[in-house]
Order: structure tokens, then sequence, then C-alpha cells
């Protein structure tokens, strides 16, 4: 069954994060979910927007919103947890009255007295698709590999805001990747920060923090770390080598998409999926998953053991 | 009637802005006023014997004073019109400084305003009859509930007053939280080596019945004739013919109890004595391990019990106590610290409480005093305390300060290093708070001479390191630099509340309690031992967190109430109280619904139901009053005509 | 006593003796400026404070009504102010169906050391006060007549009880007749118009029993004064309601009384059907059919349909059968209720403040203050010590004034909150035809919407609202005062 949604793609989805953005429609794709982008959509500020003015950060949002609610949606998904982060703030700001009346003077016209409920793609999924829904539609699982979860720190925070669950621990991409057939540890430090844009002023607090995720993913012999955000998967897999050598270790710590996980248990072709585009090899997942989809026991070579 | 009215210059506290002298001019106009004077200072010696001779020569016999607040001298100047022959009831007062001199300058709106305070209290005045106290006789007995070390000092000295006492215990054992301690601070005394010999004395005095293993179920009555239902709990061990020995818990072949008194950092026989110094000294069944009472298969400690005292058919009893006076010293339980998220949510074997530590730590524990990680069963290394769990934490509704948690971390930092040279001990904390006697030289020496390694900041994160330890993640505000400790065992102050179901208790008890749990007290200045409702004291913690010195000093404090209380043989009632006029009483019941205190009840008069207030539990709230329809009961100088008087007088339409 | 003039507004004040007067000395102590307006009455505890003392002197000339207390859980009395928030903040939503502003009156909860607090609500109270400027005085309004549209209709199909089982209800009862004191319920009156109450003790009385669209009276105002005696009583839906309440308040024990039910079809406003008739020297005869009556007056025919001239209440009735009883006859009707405005409140909801306030002055100026209306009350067990007669306490004179006339009626109905079940007797004894329901109506509707749907006389063992408390309420929450 088909069903259609609005979508925001943000800005880094045809850019850096293409490969998230790839995934993102695969995914969706497979499970029937048809994404439809918003009209004349602009960027949502990010972190310099509201850093600088709060209510020309809410317009840049408002106007997006505006456009959702003049293509009829009511729901709006959004992959990147900082689009998700700003949208939902806006919308909760332009309650007040007399905040609503000044963003207004920024707008084409007044903003709507309601706007869609702005959530994540991975809620979207989940609304929808319970563990045993996604559990039947799952063609190669995902059975081999154990996987560390990291949410990074915008998708549950603040708590009352975001609606995620619970902000220290939240378990939605656990759920969803056990409904896969993989096995999930128990990841301490999902929800820490990876040292989100310092990465270009203050390279070492980055090489540091994200260092730090991947020795614990490392010990905790995680196959691959599975995140749902663009500049933490920046972080953890473009700078690797940076934190390997800030750390004196090899993490050779593959970094994915949860969707790119999705992806390769409904069975879509890694290709499809920007796999290729990751700097940290994933390949010997593919082939441990393909192994176990065809139900060959032996151990494949350049896997972690 | 012939009333007086003295209006008070206060020096210059009234007299500087409003016009005394006019109000007096005014005041001699209103109704049944006789004499209105203007005294400087109406309550010093010379002021007071004005009124006195004032009464003597114009035969007054109401006196109106507008003054300071009554709050402050209205039991001064009761006992003035006392002196001078009067009912010390015929006293009214205006306050005319807190409420208008002292909040305003302008003299015209003050005078006006004062003139019409007067007016008012003149009204009432008219209203207000000579009410006299009523007697009653005192049972000499107390009730102490909690046997804690508040409890069993009150009790101690009560019985040594030669008071009867009766002591209720929740838990199979008394000595409460101190009998969990390993060591006191700031001596580093054992504590069941100082705690024991009370308890000791408990169980010995003539003239305390210690009923272990019982809670308070049901109380009424009031101060003086308390009746308390009390249910003793089935330990299935008849204790009459219990020895302590401890045969039954040797063979006892459940051995998987979750063991509560080491507070679930092991297990334990389903039959047990609570602890080597457990006073009564007495074995207790936890029925839902026992396999003879769960499953019906075993039996061994009836058979291994040489004196037979096993009884697995015992069933509750419910005890009836008379007493005149009650102590509540229910202490303390830690709250639920696991909202914690950040620091596992209790998912993680090695971050432990306080109490449990303290367990570890004890001879008498789990693991016999040998300081022991409950994940592997390794020796620590690197041990981490962390300050203020649920304690100054808005956050959670917590913003109060445990009080004793800096002491006990440093006596735990202390202990840890006699047990563990080898090791290395953390404090994160926020403050140090040591204010008894030689308790800051104590966490000096915690420092100085045990090298514990104070950091001055908070823990945002433990987490699993992976490797078996874990990663504890804070801050050193001093330094003003983050700090990473990779630690084996994490120990939390974790902050108090009032003991578990002390809501329930302090409802029957009919005594006011926070939202934490802790008993509220008539004033926390000046009665920190009383409470709202008269005859019931509080001692120790469950009043609010205190150490162990000032809850056994409470303890006596509450005794010495007690002796008071019972030192006449019959007590005088505060005649401010409901009355209800038969006549007018329909018996609809709604006062004897209403009453906070239980104090109306329904009596049979003449074949018709009425109610009725108890005089000796009654407080002088006047819920009744307001509830009656008709104003059948009516609250004794508080009556509906003589606050209508007051209404009428400044709503004159 | 006259208000400075154009300096002050009378604002009186009843503060609680352990916290707030405690607060107001220590702001005295903080030489906290404050206006002057205000005027301390001292009372032992915020619970002392009855609702009918604010309104006294809001009737009388005062201009603000301010109450204050210890904080919800610090009460020195424990429960004091959870009986006083409750019955409070009923009385405040009460005071606009009177014309009254409800911002002239606030309750507030001030600490013995809240001096800054205590300094905050009396200057912005005073403020706000003199914002609304002198309050109207009750007596100088003009007064203004306006009815209510009784246009309605019905939840079901309103009938005359024609095809009721009454022969077999009069077996029953006969049967348990023994063992009672008497059966209540109605006979004809003077003419086949009008029924009576029956106390029926004989066979033959039994056979009196009438039942149909002209059984208008409650006989449950009748069961308090049987007391101690085991009596049966025959109702109709609502008329259960009211003997439900009285077990709800022990004022009967379940044990004395029997109850007999059959669905009632509707009854008939017998003061607008008076108005219709016109003068009239004898009813010759009235001819019941399924859904009217035809009612020959002086030999002139006069048709009543049912769903034009039933009873106010009958409407919005959804319980034509007593949810109690001992003795049923006829089948349950299921009736889905529906929350709307009943007519008489809805008149005083068009109406703006002012104009309710001339409304009442005009209604009391009809009132005789015969008390009908209270005698008609089953909820009113107070009988000769009603505090509108009595001189101890003195509440009120007996002066026949508007004032003292709108006095006695928002007493009884303040004494009615959360008992009355909306039967409408008061009103329908009314001589003169003053709606006085509405008052009942409007703390009815205030006791459902502060205290989740509570309907009186639904669940004997419910305990009524203003009886009891919750230390956190659900719909009343503490001022903030911004």
């Amino acid at each position: 069954m088909k069903t259609t949604v609005a979508y925001y793609p943000g800005c880094s989805a045809h850019g850096f994060s293409v490969d998230y953005e790839k995934s993102t429609q695969a995914v969706c794709g497979a499970l029937g979910i048809r994404l439809n982008d918003i009209p004349d959509w602009n960027c949502c500020g990010s972190t310099p927007a509201h850093a600088v003015d709060t209510e020309l950060s809410a317009a840049l949002c408002v106007r997006n919103l505006d456009n959702a609610v003049k293509a009829d949606a009511n729901e709006l998904l959004t992959p990147c947890p900082s689009c998700l982060s700003n949208l939902r703030h806006a919308a909760k700001r332009m309650e007040d009255p007399r905040f609503r009346a000044r963003v207004d003077e920024l707008l084409d016209n007044p903003a709507p007295a309601v706007f869609p409920e702005v959530i994540s793609v991975m809620q979207g999924i989940a609304r929808r698709f319970d563990a045993n829904a996604l559990a039947e539609r799952v063609k190669k699982p995902l059975k081999p590999l154990r996987l560390a979860t990291y949410y990074g720190c915008l998708m549950s925070r603040p708590a009352e805001i975001m609606d995620f669950g619970d902000p220290e621990n939240p378990t939605l991409m656990e759920s969803m990747l056990t409904a896969c057939g993989a096995e999930v540890v128990d990841f301490p430090l999902k929800t820490v920060c990876c040292g989100a844009s310092f990465g270009i002023p203050e390279r070492a607090v980055t090489a540091r923090l994200s260092g730090r995720i991947l020795a614990l993913a490392a010990d905790m012999r995680a196959d691959a770390l599975v995140v749902a955000c663009p500049l933490c998967q920046m972080n953890l897999d473009l700078r690797q080598k940076q934190a390997e050598h800030a750390a004196d270790a090899i993490f050779a710590m593959p970094v994915l998409y949860f969707t790119q996980a999705m992806g390769l248990a409904l069975g879509v072709p890694p290709g499809r999926l920007g796999i290729e585009k990751l700097r940290v090899n994933a390949n010997g997942l593919i082939d441990k998953i393909e192994a176990a989809a065809s139900g060959s026991t032996a151990p494949v070579e350049g896997s972690r053991p | 009637m012939r009333i007086g009215v003295f209006i008070c210059h206060c020096g210059s506290n009234i007299g500087g802005t409003v016009d005394c002298a006019k109000v007096a001019e005014k005041a001699a106009l209103f109704p049944d006023v006789v004499y209105a004077t203007d005294p400087m200072y109406t309550c010093a010696e010379p002021g007071q014997a004005t009124i006195e001779s004032a009464i003597a020569e114009y035969r007054l016999d109401g006196i109106v004073v507008a003054s300071c607040s009554p709050r402050m001298h209205e039991p001064t100047f009761r006992r003035t019109v006392e002196r001078a022959g009067l009912n010390r009831y015929m006293l009214e007062m205006a306050n005319i400084r807190e409420h208008v001199s002292w909040i305003g300058k302008d003299v015209e709106s003050n005078t006006n305003k004062a003139a019409e305070l007067v007016a008012i209290a003149v009204a009432k005045l008219r209203g207000n009859t000579p009410l006299h106290s009523k007697s009653f006789e005192v049972n000499k007995r107390v009730l102490v509930i909690g046997g804690g070390v508040a409890g069993i000092q009150a009790a101690l000295d009560c019985a040594d007053g030669d008071i009867p006492v009766v002591l209720v215990e929740r838990e199979a054992t008394i000595g409460g939280k101190m009998a969990k301690l390993d060591k006191t601070f700031p001596t580093v005394d054992c504590s069941a080596c100082i705690v024991g010999p009370k308890m000791v004395d408990v169980a010995q005095h003539p003239l305390i019945a210690l009923y272990a293993l019982s809670e308070v179920e049901e109380i009424s009555g009031y101060v003086g004739n308390f009746t308390v239902k009390i249910r003793k709990r089935a330990p299935y061990v008849d204790w009459d013919k219990c020895t302590g020995c401890g045969a039954c818990s040797v063979k006892c072949p459940s051995k998987k109890t979750p063991d509560a008194f080491n507070e679930f950092t092991g297990v334990t026989t389903a039959i047990k004595v609570a602890f080597p110094q457990a006073i009564p000294k007495k074995a207790v069944i936890t029925a839902a391990h026992c396999r003879q009472m769960s499953r019906g298969k075993c039996g061994v400690c009836a058979k291994v019990c040489p004196t037979g005292a096993v009884n697995y058919d015992m069933e509750d009893v419910i005890v009836t106590e008379e007493v005149g006076s009650i102590v509540a010293a229910t202490g303390y339980d830690l709250m639920d610290w696991t909202v914690y998220k950040e620091y596992g949510a209790g998912r993680y074997p090695d971050v432990i409480t306080s109490l449990q530590y303290e367990r570890l730590l004890s001879g008498s524990g789990p693991t016999c005093g040998h300081i022991r990680r409950p994940s592997d069963g390794r020796e620590p290394r690197i041990i981490v305390f962390i300050q203020c769990v649920g304690s100054r934490d808005r956050s959670i509704g917590r913003p109060q300060c445990s009080g004793f948690c800096c002491m006990y971390t440093a006596k735990q930092a202390v202990l840890t290093k006699d047990h563990l040279p080898e090791s290395q001990s953390y404090v994160f904390y926020m403050d140090i708070r040591a204010p008894g006697k030689m308790y800051d030289e104590f966490t000096r020496r915690a420092v100085e001479e045990y090298g514990v390694e104070y950091v001055r900041g908070r823990v945002s994160c433990v987490y699993p390191d992976g490797k078996g330890a874990y990663s504890v993640m804070g801050v050193d505000t001093l330094l003003g630099r983050p700090v990473e400790i990779t630690a084996d065992l994490i120990v939390l102050a974790v902050g108090i509340e009032g003991s578990r179901g002390a809501g329930e208790l302090a409802e029957k008890l009919r005594i006011s309690y926070d939202n934490c749990g802790f008993f509220m007290e008539s004033h926390v200045k000046l009665k920190p031992v009383e409470t709202n409702t008269i005859g019931v004291f509080l001692a120790g913690v469950c009043q609010g967190a205190r150490d162990i010195p000032a809850s056994v000093a409470q303890g006596s404090a509450t005794a010495a109430k007690v002796l008071g209380l019972f030192a006449r043989d019959r007590l005088e009632n505060d005649p401010q109280i409901a009355c209800v006029d038969m006549r007018r009483c329909v018996a609809c019941g709604k006062c004897v619904r209403c009453c906070p205190f239980g104090a109306i009840e329904e009596v049979s008069v003449r074949d018709e139901q009425k109610a009725h207030v108890i005089e000796t539990v009654c407080q002088g709230c006047g819920l009744c009053a307001a509830t009656c329809p008709q104003g059948a009961v009516q609250l004794a100088h508080s009556t509906d005509n003589q606050i209508l008087a007051e209404v009428n007088t400044l709503c004159r339409y | 006593m006259p208000v400075l003039e154009g300096k002050e507004l009378r604002i009186v004040g009843f503060l609680c003796n352990w916290c707030s007067y405690g607060g107001a000395d220590a702001a005295g102590v903080g030489r906290a400026v404050q206006p002057t307006d205000l005027r301390i009455i001292r009372v032992p505890c915020s619970g002392r404070v009855d609702p009918i003392f604010i309104v006294k002197a809001l009737l009388n000339g005062a201009d603000g009504v301010l109450v204050s207390g210890c904080h919800p859980r610090d009460c020195h009395y424990s429960a004091g102010n959870f009986y006083a928030r409750r019955r409070l903040e009923v009385l405040k939503q009460f005071l606009p169906v009177l014309g009254i502003d409800e911002a002239r009156f606030e309750y507030t909860w001030v600490g013995a050391s809240e001096a800054q607090l205590w300094q905050h609500v009396v200057t912005t109270f005073t403020n706000r006060v003199h914002a609304l400027g002198k309050a109207p005085r009750f007596d100088a309004v003009e007064p203004l007549l306006k009815i209510a549209d009784m246009a309605l209709t019905a939840l079901r199909p309103l009938g005359t009880g024609k095809n009721a089982a009454l022969p077999k209800l009069k077996e029953a009862i006969k049967a348990k007749l023994p063992e009672l004191e008497c059966v209540i319920g109605w006979q004809q009156g003077y003419d086949e118009a009008r029924t009576v109450p029956l106390f029926a003790r004989t066979p033959q009385d039994v056979d009196k029993f009438v039942w149909g669209p002209f059984n208008v009276n409650n006989p449950a105002v009748y069961l308090p004064t049987f007391r101690g005696k085991k009596v049966g009583i025959v109702v109709k839906g609502c008329d259960a309601r009211s003997v439900v309440e009285l077990l709800q308040e022990n004022l009967i024990s379940r044990e004395d009384v029997i109850l007999f039910a059959m669905p009632c079809e509707g009854t008939l406003d017998m003061a607008r059907i008076g108005e219709k008739l016109g003068r009239y020297t004898t009813v010759d005869a009235v001819v019941c059919d399924e859904a009217s009556i035809t009612i020959t007056a002086d030999g002139k025919e006069h048709r009543f349909c049912m769903a034009d001239f039933a009873q106010g209440k009958c409407y919005g009735c959804a319980t034509p059968l007593a949810a109690l009883s001992d003795v049923s006859f006829g089948a349950p009707v299921d009736v889905k209720p529906v929350s709307a405005t009943p007519p008489e409140l809805a008149l005083l909801d068009s109406l703006s403040l002012p104009e309710r306030m001339s409304f009442w002055r005009g209604q009391m100026g009809k009132c005789l203050r015969c008390y009908a209306c209270r005698n008609a009350c089953p909820m009113c067990v107070c009988r000769d010590y009603c505090v509108s007669d009595s001189r101890d306490p003195h509440w009120m004179s007996q002066l026949a004034d508007e004032r003292e006339k709108l006095f006695f009626q928002t007493v009884h109905a303040f004494h009615l909150a959360g008992r009355c079940t909306g039967c409408g007797e008061c009103q329908r004894a009314c001589p003169v035809g003053i709606p006085i329901l509405a008052l009942r109506q409007q703390i009815g509707r205030v006791i459902e919407q502060l205290f989740e749907s509570y309907k009186a006389g639904t669940d004997p063992a419910a305990a009524p609202p203003l009886l009891t408390y919750m230390p956190q309420e659900k719909n009343i929450h503490e001022r903030g005062w911004k």
C-alpha cells in the first residue's frame, strides 16, 4: 500500500550527505512511502541562523512550514536532526502571539495558524511500520551484524520540543534495527556529542569527541556504528582518520546511516544506497549479510572477527 | 457593655503616621465605648497599669487595644485584663502598626483606617462572651512509632521518667538505619556497637512494650486519650518460644531470598534473624520465598528448631493500646535515584547507593566487610563517590539538602582506604557541609591523611567503558576543566525522603507533611518538636534531614515534652473551640464529615441524633462552623455573629 | 462606614491567623508600602470563611473582597484550606450569574514569611478594584424584566403516561404496605388538572394513586421527616435523584426506604398552562391521549402538547426511570444525555453583567419572601432553623428589600452547591414565577466543570464535592499573581 508524505530534504541532502538522501529515498520506496518534496523550500538556517537572530531563524523555518501547509501537508518528514530541531523550535515559538507578530512582518504573508507536525524520517517510518511489519519485509536479515546506534545530541533534546522518547536513552533506532535482524548493543554514548561543527574551527575537539565514540564502539566489538545525522556521520566517518591519529589507535569502524542499514535488510542493492560513498569501507558488512542470506556459515575474509 | 479603648502610640512607630489622639476621639463615640485614650507604650508596665486602673475606675467589662499585631501581644494584654478581674477573652486588638502605620505615610488615610479597624474591633468585642477552659484526664502512657535511634532515645527517656512506653517498629528489628551503618562519623565508632546497648536497654526496660514487625493501623481519640490499633504482622515463628539461636537459617534451603536488610546487595535465606545484634533476636520467615509456605514442600526449619517455635499458620494480630501522647520517629528512606538516567538508571551493577556500600563495608554484610564489585566480585581500585544525587536538584523537585551525605561520604572514603590501602577514591561534590563538632576536621583528614581526591563539580555521565570498568565524565569547576575518571565502583550519595508510607501515617496522626514525606513541625524555628496536633511530637529524620546526635537530642526533647504534658493529672483545653447548639442541629452530618481532626461525633440526645464536639480534640479551625448550613455549630471567639459584626461595620448600605 | 472619598474603595480582607496574617505582619515589619484600602478581618483558618460572608460584604458595600490563607498542604489545621479552595472557587465562578464581577473577589495563599508576596497581592488587587471602579449598588440599578424562552426539543418523546402500568404498581404497593409506615406518592387534587401529595396508609388510600403529567411534586421532600421509620415512595426519574442525594448525605438510610418506580414521560409546566387557561371557574374535564392533554375549563377546550408545555427539566432529562429502585415497572428508557444549557440559565448567559444585576433586581421586586422555594426543596433539611429567619446567627434581617431577598437566594443556592439535583421544585413552587432555578443551575454547572462532571444524586456512595477535597485539584490551580 503506497502512502505519500510531505518531505523536507534539507541542504546537505543534495550536498555532502547525498548518500543519506539516496538511501532514505530507497528505503522509503521499498516500504511504499512516497516522499514529496514541499515546493520551493529554503534552508532551515541550521546553526548560524538561530545563534544570530531567533526571529530570522523562525521566519526561515516558517516559510517552509507555510509551503507545506499550502501543499496540504499535515505531517512533514525530514532526515536531518538539525532541520528537525529548527522546524520544531520555530513552530513552538510561534505560539507566542508577540513573537508570531514580529515573524509575520518578515514573511510575504502571515503564517498559518496551525503547522503540520514535523518529525524525523525515522519516526515517520516507525509510525507506519511497527516491528512486526518491518520484520515481514526484511529480505536479508542483518543477523550476523553487531551494531551500535548513535543518535547524536540533537535528535532527542530538548525533550519537551523534540518529543523523541527518553532524552538520555532513546531506543527507536534499536527497535527498528532489531526488527531488521541485527544484534544491537546498549551503547552508552548514543547521545553524547560528536564534536558537531567544531570540525572546522577546533578540529582537535571533534577528533577527541568522535574518537571516544569510535573507541567505545570498537571496545564493545560493534561491527558498525549506525547514525541518523549527516554531520555526525561526517565527523565519525570522514574524519575517522583524524580521530585515529589523535587517539593513536585504529578503529576501522564503518559508519552507516540507519537508512543504509535498513536498505540492506530490505534487499535494496548497495549501489542504490550510496554505500560506496562511505570513507571507511563497509564492504565487509555487505559480504557478511550476503553470506548469511545465502546460508553460508564460512567466515568471510576481511570481516571483523 | 462598657468598653475601654486604648490607642497605642508605640513611640513614633504608630504615632509617627497615625493621629492617635484623633482615633481615640472617634473611638469614644463608638457604640458601648465609655472610655478612650491614647497611651504612649501600652505594653510596657505603666501602659498596662493604665488599662488595669481604667477597668477599675470606669467599671469596664471589655477592652480594645489598638497597637501592634495581636500575634505579638495578645497574650500580654489578655493577662493584663485577667489581672484586673476580667475574663481574658473580653479583649480585642486592632493592628494599627504592622497593617497601618508601617506600610504607608499618609496621615489622613492612616488615621481613617486606624479608626475603622478600631470600629470593627469594638463591634466584635460587643459580641464576645467570657470563655473558660475545661479540664480532662490524661492517660500517662506514650506511643513511639519507629524504633530507630530517635525513637529508641525517646522511649528510653520516657520510660526512665516512669512513663510506660509502647514502641512500634515496622521492621523485624529496631535500630533503624543506624543498625545498617558500619561506622559513624566523625568518631568512626562502630555503629552497631554504640546503638546496640541502647537497643538492649529497650528490650530489657520493664516499662517499654516493644512491638516489632508491627505497624500502626488506626488512631482515634485526642491528646490524653488516644486509642491506637496496631497490626502485629505474622513472623511465622512463635517469638515466645524462639531463642534466636539461628539453627533454622543454617538449614534453610531457600538461599535466594532478596536481602532487604542488606539493601538488596545480596541474597539470604527465607528464615532468618535480621542481623546478629537484632532486637528482638527472633527469626522471621519471608513467606513469598519460603518453600514450605509458597509450595508446601520443605518444613526443615520447623524440624530443626529446638523449641518448636516455627508456625506456618500464624496470622496477623490486631492489638489495641490506649495512650496519652504519640511520638513519630519514622526516619527516612533513600529516594528513587534511578530517575538519573545519566548514571545508568539502575542498569549498571557497579553503580550502587551509599547505603548499599555501607553494607558492603560492614562486617556483618553480604561480603563480610570485604569491598567487592557486585558485577565480578573483584576488589575495586578506583572508587568514585558522587554527592548530591537527588538532593539540591530542582529539576526533579528535590531542592533540599539531605544534611549528612557530605559527612558519610568522607567517612566511607576513609574506610575504603582502610579496607583497600592500594585504592584511590574520588569524591565529586558541590559544597562540603560539615557543621557539627569535629566534622570539618574529619573531612579535612579525609583529604589530607587519607588522600581522597575531592573534585568540585558534578558528574554528567557514567557509562561502562566496554573493558569492564566505567567512565565517569565530570567537571572540576575549580580548575575549569572537564574530568574523566575510569572507575571500578561508583557510590552515589542518594538524597533522602520521608520513610515509605509516611504520608498515610501522617493522615492517621492528622499532621501535615510536605511533598517529600517529611512531617511538618508546628514552627520551623521555635517549635521543632511539636506538630499542629496537640499531643503528637516528632523526633529524628522523619521531620527533616539531621544526623545522629541531633536525632538523639530530639528524641530526648520529645520525651521532655511528653513528661511535661503528663506532669499534671489533668489537662486544660483552649476554650476557643467549636460548640453545637443542639436545638438547631438537624444531624445532617456535614460537620462530622468535614472535621479534619475527627472532633465531632454523633450522639443520641432524647432519642434524637445530634452532633457533639469533643472538646479536647477540637483545634479551633472553624471549618465546621463554615460548613453548617443553619449555623448550629459555632466557633467560640469567632462566631458567625462576631464576624458578621465586623463585616457589617465595614459594609453598611 | 463612609469610605475615604475619592481616595479609597471598600476592600475587605479575611486573613487566616497562622499564615496570611503573619505574612501581612511580616510585610509591615519590612515596611513594605501598600495602598491603604484594605481592612483585615482575622479568622483562625481560611476554612472558617463561609463564602456567604463574602456575598454579604459584596452586596452591602464592599467593592472588593480578598481571602488569604496558608498554602495548600501547609494548613495549620491540616485540611482547612483544602475545603476553602473548593468553596471559594465555586463562589468565584458563581458570582457572575448575579451580575457581580468575579474579579472583585479573589482568594490567595500567602505564607507567614512571604512579606513581598503579600505586598504584591495587596497592591495588585487594590489596583484591580480601582480599575473596576465602585461596585454597582444592587438596589440602585434599574430593574429589568425578561422571560426565558422555553421552546426546546426533548431528548426523547414526551407523553402522558396514560399506558403506564399503574394497576400493577398499586398491587405492588399494597403488597409492601403492611411493613411500611406509609407510601408517598400523588393523588388527584382539587380538580383533575391538579395533584397533591398522598401518604397512603391503607389499601383504599393506595387506590387513589395517580400517574401522569400532573405529578409535578417531588415526594422526596417528605422523606427526612420520616427518619427512623420505614416508608415507601413512588418516584419519577428526577425524584429518585433527590432520594439518592439524601442517601449520599446520610439523611435517610437505605434500609428505611422502598422506592417504587415507573418510567416518567414528562410533567407539565403548570405555570404556563395556567397562563394559557387564563381565568376560569371550574375544570370540567381532562382528557389524556398519548402525547397531549385536553383541559376543558368553563366549557372551553384547551389542548396542550407535552412537547410544548413540559417543564424545562423534562426536555433535557436523560433519566426518566429511577436509576435506584426496589420495585420497578416499565422498560428502562435509553436516552443519550446531551450537554445543553437549560433555558433559564441560557437567558442569564445572554445578558451582560449589569443586565443580570438589573434582571435580579426586577425579579426580587416580585419576591414575597414566602420561602416556598426553600420548603419545596428536598435538600433543605434545616427547616425551622434556616439562617434566613434566625436571629442567632443573625445573617440577614427580615426586611423585604431586594438586597436581603437576593442574599437569601444566594445563600440557598450556595447551600445547595454539589447537592442540587435540578428537580426544579423551587421554581415550580414560587407563586410569583421567579426563575430562581437559574441560580441553582449555575451552581450545578460550576460544580460539573470543576469536579469532573459531578452530578448530585447519581451515585449513593459519592461524596458531595464541597464536603471533601483533594490535596491536588485537577481543575483548580494556584493563581499566578502576575
